[in-house]
């Protein structure tokens, strides 16, 4: 038999859990304090600039000239501009071939090569195959395009003229003859050590039990990638496709460095197009429109990748 | 107060305290009304303007202090192209953050003088006894449409064809003045066909950025005709004959194979065209401005040419259409600028005068390779010993020049991806035309371009 026995009401105040709202006030201070100042950073960086953008993207603000003085307020007269001019249309359409071709399959598909070849056993040379992959992740992004620059020069002094004049060939001018072709190779080199990581430590994930049960059971290497190991890293794939889409719809300084969106605007991809709209012909409003159009299609191209990742297979 | 709230507090002010200072402006030295120094800052993009200014400071510095003002001067060097120049500095001076004294070129000036982002100058220049040598010619090109002026030249230029008078004449092709481009395109096709390379740049495209419609198209353009800006409406006139012309001379140069196109259409073009292929001989005509006998080939220069004044000379532009004469494109509308934004606009004006006087002046005007704009420098050295600069002051008074306006950086860029489209091969003349009346007009708006 339990003898009932007086509490003092402080030592039940001691002894008792606290209740959740208690707890929430004992706790906001910590809360403020680690996430305040990032609140505070995404508000002031991310948030405001994006409401402005928004803003301007309905004015006809520009930056030099007369306009400078008096922007005003036009609707939605810059999106119906843009999305009825072939130019902005047609760099849509060069960026959607620069994602697709460098980033899309480019990058994830050798990315996930290389991850392989380094995930086996019998690979020799593995510290010198993963430093050269991952060197070009490394290297700043302007010095990268301005060794690419060199090794594609048009001149015989340029690093592939260099090396197709040891087998006979004629110097080329590979950025006015493949300028597209040029910038997605680059990008991919570029993309490539991000990508090997990001598989790699999804297929050190993957439980060798089952790769080494559905071999026992007669799977060929090709079958036991396409019905074990890809369905069982497919949440990182998605977050890659998704992380890349986002950084190559954003490329500017590889292709501005290398062809400034030509020759003939051949390589003019959205963000060429949003840079010589709002900084070089001074047309902020239009070039907010812009920017706005490219945030929606790469959102909606976000939220597919989503949806698919949580798709059972 | 609990330890936590004490924390949370300090980071929050700590937070609060980095971005405000992040988003302050960088202090200067007291303003115009204050008893203290005035440190002033002036912005120079050239490797040339740098070394020039930089020599030009402490004199400056110590004449102020003779005269009881304590002004300081600041140089920011920053080498970078017009093109890099223009973007950077448009966001500097509408963040207010732009150097009290600006070194700019003509479009610059337009543009941002009618934005208001800069000072006008009448004020000072009427009060100034040195506003009554700038040549007649020289201030009517700098009066901006809303008739004040906001720009000191800080030198002229004539823009001519520079020739290789050596390599031609070892060639056996003719060096006199061609009459007009029919009489040069046959010479040049001669070159071609005795050297095989391209024997002619003149700028084009859109790596070559401003210079494409500066020092390329609108000299042509001007030469054939005079009305393609209209000064009383302030309006572009899209439909003024010489638009056609002159992209169907683009059209015939680069369709005849003397142009280097692979050249122009890289970024920085002017490097392996005028730093190499025109010192080395391999081009032989190259449309230049008057700096190209200091800045660009000088001994000092980007790309030094021995025995310069012995292997180069210059023809006027030939005549495009039918009756058009030979001439020179005179280049006077930039110069110093004051920032509207500068808290030390009294003291910018004096390092600007100081600039534009005597011995200061004419050692800036060699280092650049520039004319005076100015009447009474012909005796001043080192500018009196430079035969070449002198010329070139003279030929100024019979040069052909066209005042525009705002849009003139629009219409700039319509011409450049215009003449990329024929410089790519994917326009001849009459297309490139078509597709830069429409990307003009789309610039500009309905308000500059004329019925």
């Amino acid at each position: 038999m339990t003898a009932l026995v007086d509490v003092p009401a402080s030592a039940q105040t001691a002894t008792r859990p606290p209740t959740p709202r208690r707890r929430r006030g004992q706790t906001w201070p910590f809360v403020l304090l680690l996430l305040g100042p990032s609140a505070v950073l995404i508000v002031v960086f991310i948030v405001l600039p994006a409401v402005y953008g928004l803003w301007l993207s309905l004015t006809n603000t520009q930056l030099t000239g007369f306009a400078a003085r008096d922007p005003k307020f036009v609707g939605l007269d810059n999106y119906s501009y843009l999305l009825t001019s072939a130019d902005f249309l047609t760099s849509l359409g060069q960026t959607g071939t620069f994602l697709l071709f460098s980033a899309i399959i480019g990058q994830t598909v050798l990315g996930m090569v290389a991850a392989i070849l380094l995930s086996r056993p019998w690979i020799r040379g593995k510290g010198f195959f993963g430093a050269a992959v991952l060197m070009p992740m490394v290297v700043p992004e302007v010095v990268a395009s301005l060794t690419w620059a060199s090794v594609l020069a048009t001149s015989p002094e340029g690093t592939l003229n260099r090396l197709l004049n040891v087998f006979g060939g004629e110097p080329t001018a590979w950025l006015q003859t493949a300028p597209m072709l040029a910038i997605i190779l680059v990008n991919i080199w570029r993309g490539l050590a991000f990508a090997m990581i990001m598989f790699q430590a999804a297929l050190e994930d993957v439980p060798a039990e089952l790769i080494e049960a559905a071999r026992v059971d007669g799977a060929t290497a090709v079958q036991v990638f396409r019905h074990v190991t890809l369905p069982l890293i497919r949440g990182p794939v998605f977050l890659y496709l998704l992380l890349t889409t986002i950084s190559t719809v954003g490329v500017f300084g590889l292709v501005y460095f290398l062809t400034r969106g030509g020759p003939g605007g051949q390589t003019r991809i959205a963000a060429i197009y949003i840079y010589e709209r709002a900084l070089q012909f001074s047309q902020v409003g239009i070039g907010s429109a812009a920017s706005i159009i490219l945030l929606v299609i790469v959102l909606v191209l976000g939220a597919v990748y989503v949806r698919l990742a949580k798709v059972e297979v | 107060m609990k330890r936590t709230h004490v924390v949370a507090a300090f980071t929050a002010t700590v937070v609060a305290a980095a971005g405000l200072t992040g988003c302050s402006s960088g202090g200067g030295g007291g303003g115009d009304g204050s008893d203290g120094p005035v440190t002033i800052t002036i912005m120079e993009t050239k490797q040339t303007n740098i070394d020039a200014i930089g020599k030009e400071i402490p004199g400056f510095e110590a004449e102020m202090a003779e005269q009881g003002k304590d002004i300081k001067v600041e140089l920011i060097a920053d080498v970078l192209t017009d093109e890099q120049f223009m973007t950077k500095m448009t966001q500097q001076l509408i963040a207010g953050q732009a150097p009290d004294v600006l070194d700019i070129g003509e479009n610059m000036a337009i543009s941002w003088s009618s934005a208001g982002y800069l000072a006008p100058l009448d004020d000072y220049l009427n009060e100034w006894d040195g506003w009554s040598h700038y040549y007649p010619a020289v201030k009517e090109a700098i009066v901006r449409q809303d008739g004040q002026v906001y720009s000191l030249p800080s030198g002229a230029g004539v823009l001519n064809l520079f020739y290789r008078k050596d390599v031609l004449t070892e060639l056996g092709v003719d060096t006199s003045q061609p009459e007009t481009w029919d009489d040069l395109i046959s010479r040049l096709v001669e070159v071609k066909e005795k050297t095989g390379g391209t024997p002619i740049v003149v700028p084009a495209g859109t790596a070559w950025g401003g210079g494409t419609w500066g020092e390329g198209f609108m000299p042509l353009l001007g030469g054939t005709d005079t009305e393609f800006y209209d000064t009383e409406s302030d309006m572009w006139d899209l439909e003024s004959p010489g638009w056609l012309a002159v992209f169907e001379l683009y059209d015939d140069l680069i369709s005849n194979g003397l142009m280097p196109v692979e050249d122009l259409q890289n970024p920085n073009p002017w490097e392996p065209t005028k730093y190499e292929k025109f010192p080395e001989g391999e081009i032989q005509v190259a449309a230049q401005g008057t700096w190209g006998w200091k800045f660009d080939w000088g001994p000092d220069g980007a790309t030094p040419i021995e025995g310069l004044e012995e292997k180069v000379s210059t023809w006027q532009f030939p005549g495009l259409r039918s009756g058009d004469q030979p001439y020179g494109w005179s280049s006077t509308g930039g110069g110093y600028a004051i920032s509207e934004d500068s808290e030390n606009k009294e003291a910018a004006w004096e390092f600007i005068k100081y600039l534009s006087t005597g011995e200061p002046l004419a050692e800036q005007l060699v280092a650049s390779g520039a004319a005076s704009a100015r009447d009474d420098l012909n005796d001043v050295a080192p500018y009196s010993e430079e035969p070449q600069l002198l010329q070139a002051g003279e030929d100024l008074g019979e040069s052909v020049f066209v005042v525009t306006g705002d849009g003139a950086a629009q219409v700039g860029q319509a011409v450049a991806s215009a003449t990329e489209l024929i410089l790519s091969g994917q326009a001849d003349g009459q297309q490139a035309y078509d597709a830069f009346v429409k990307d003009a007009t789309d610039l500009l708006g309905p308000g500059l371009v004329k019925e």
